[in-house]
């Protein structure tokens, strides 16, 4: 890292913390959450948008990390990754589906896949097959080959119900 | 690659950023970033972080329809009076990559980087969009079929941002379709959108993307099918699919050849027409 380029203090609300730190101009929310901020849940599959590996909540809606600019964070902004739901029912509920349907194999597509899913969940706790791979549509697995995961999105909001 | 970043807290204070040459605005980040990270910008200097300038609001004034260059595709997709009276437009948003981009890849940009594959272009051009410009104190206002030049590039002088879109205030029928790799995540290979109302006689307008350096509009469907009987027939339904097909110049590149291109300019226009009979 160069160490003459301009460091930047920001200030933003992490998993429910307000919280300072500094960041490069072309450092993304990826690299300061799993650099600064030490949580590594959140993965970077293919930095440019198209896998998903690297979704977060930004301001309640899902986004790519690793096209987000650290710097352009203020204090108003809202950022909760999977390490922030971790006491969460809902996300907890989901989680529990996930392996109980064997929807895990290397598991690196994971905690996007489960962002993406919660994301769904809260807004529509009933979603139709088709919602749910439409929801899905920007997260990518290697592995699973997407049944399991959509079985498990299915018994995650089957068990909300009751 | 080292450059620097600046937060101008208003649009005087970044239109005097962006007259320096290498001073690159960014919103959403979706084409930005993913370019500097390429190495797509050889000189950069610094980005421009527009982010709260600029209105992300869609609203109603007068006999116009005002989206904020700052609003999202999720947002613009989903809105009443977008959905209500601009389908082609809802529709386009909503085709964009999937949802961690549409929440914050805004309209500004995909107009801004003025990629002739850029979704929303096509229904902008069919419901005749104005691009309300911004430079410091001045501002102007440029039909969307004059605001794109080239691949990537507009008629924005440094200095110069939208400020906003504007839409003639109609209730419209309309279409959008796109042909990609897949459903979600993947950039037109070819897309159209369709415009039609009906103010005593009918107006089409079609707009054509990645069938030349910019948007094309298709003048001679257009002229022909406001001129044929209504309800439209199959064979009306033909000949404008084949004036699209006439129209389209396309090219062959990576995502796929001139001429599977044209063929499908014809499929496209033949289905958005489809769509929007009852
Ligand atoms: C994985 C992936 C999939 C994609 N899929 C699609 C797709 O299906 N369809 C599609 O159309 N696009 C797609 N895109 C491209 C991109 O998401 C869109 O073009 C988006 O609308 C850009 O908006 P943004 O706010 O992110 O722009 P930014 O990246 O912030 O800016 C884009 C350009 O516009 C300029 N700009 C931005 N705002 C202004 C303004 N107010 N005034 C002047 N200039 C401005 C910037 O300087 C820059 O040159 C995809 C991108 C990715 C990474
Ligand atoms: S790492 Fe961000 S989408 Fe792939
Ligand atoms: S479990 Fe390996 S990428 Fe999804």
């Amino acid at each position: 890292m160069n160490t003459d380029e301009k460091r930047i203090s920001i200030q933003f609300n992490l998993n429910g913390h307000d919280v300072k730190t500094e960041v490069l101009p072309g450092m993304t929310v990826l690299e300061m959450i799993r650099r600064n901020f030490k949580l590594t849940a959140t993965k970077e599959g293919c930095g440019k948008g198209e896998c998903g590996a690297c979704s977060i909540l930004f301001n309640g809606l899902p986004i790519n990390s690793c096209l987000k600019l650290a710097a352009t964070l203020t204090p108003s902004d809202k950022i909760v990754t999977v390490e922030g739901l971790a006491d969460d029912e809902l996300m907890q509920r989901i989680q529990k589906a996930y392996v109980d349907e064997g929807a895990v194999q290397c598991g690196f597509c994971i905690p996007g896949m489960t962002i993406s899913t919660y994301s769904l969940l809260k807004k529509n706790p009933k979603p139709t097959m088709d919602e749910i791979k439409y929801a899905l549509a920007g997260n990518i697995c290697r592995c699973t080959g997407y049944r399991k995961i959509e079985a498990a999105v299915a018994k995650a909001a089957e068990r909300g119900e009751k | 690659m080292s450059f620097e970043f600046y937060k101008p807290s208003n649009i005087k204070e970044a239109s005097e950023l962006l007259k320096n040459p290498g001073y690159v605005a960014v919103v959403g980040g979706t084409d930005t970033i993913v370019k500097v990270k390429g190495g797509f910008y050889k000189a950069l200097k610094a980005l421009v972080d527009l982010n709260g300038l600029f209105s992300k609001e869609i609203k109603v004034e007068g006999d116009k329809c005002i989206i904020g260059s700052a609003c999202v595709m999720n947002n613009i997709a989903h809105n009443p009076v977008i959905v209500e009276n601009f389908p082609a437009l809802a529709e386009a948003a909503l085709s964009v990559a999937a949802e961690q981009i549409r929440n914050v890849a805004t309209i500004g940009g995909n107009v801004g980087n003025s990629s002739p594959v850029g979704d929303t272009i096509p229904a902008l051009y069919s419901l005749e969009a104005e691009v309300n410009i911004v430079g410091g104190e001045e501002k102007r206002t440029v039909p969307i079929n004059e605001f794109i030049t080239g691949v990537g590039r507009n008629v924005l002088q440094p200095g110069e941002m939208i400020e906003s879109f504007a839409i003639p205030m109609r209730k419209t029928k309309g279409a959008f379709q796109k042909l990609g790799e897949r459903k979600a995540l993947s950039i037109s290979k070819i897309n159209l959108g369709l415009s039609y109302w009906n103010d005593g006689k009918p107006h089409y307008r079609i707009g054509m993307g990645a069938v030349a350096i910019t948007v094309l509009r298709v003048t001679k469907a257009e002229e022909f099918l406001e001129a044929a009987p209504h309800p439209l027939s199959d064979e009306t339904i033909q000949q404008a699919a084949q004036y699209a097909i006439e129209t389209a110049k396309p090219i062959t590149d990576i995502r796929s050849t001139k001429e599977y291109r044209k063929q499908m300019a014809g499929v496209l226009l033949k289905r958005a027409l489809n769509a929007i009979k009852n």
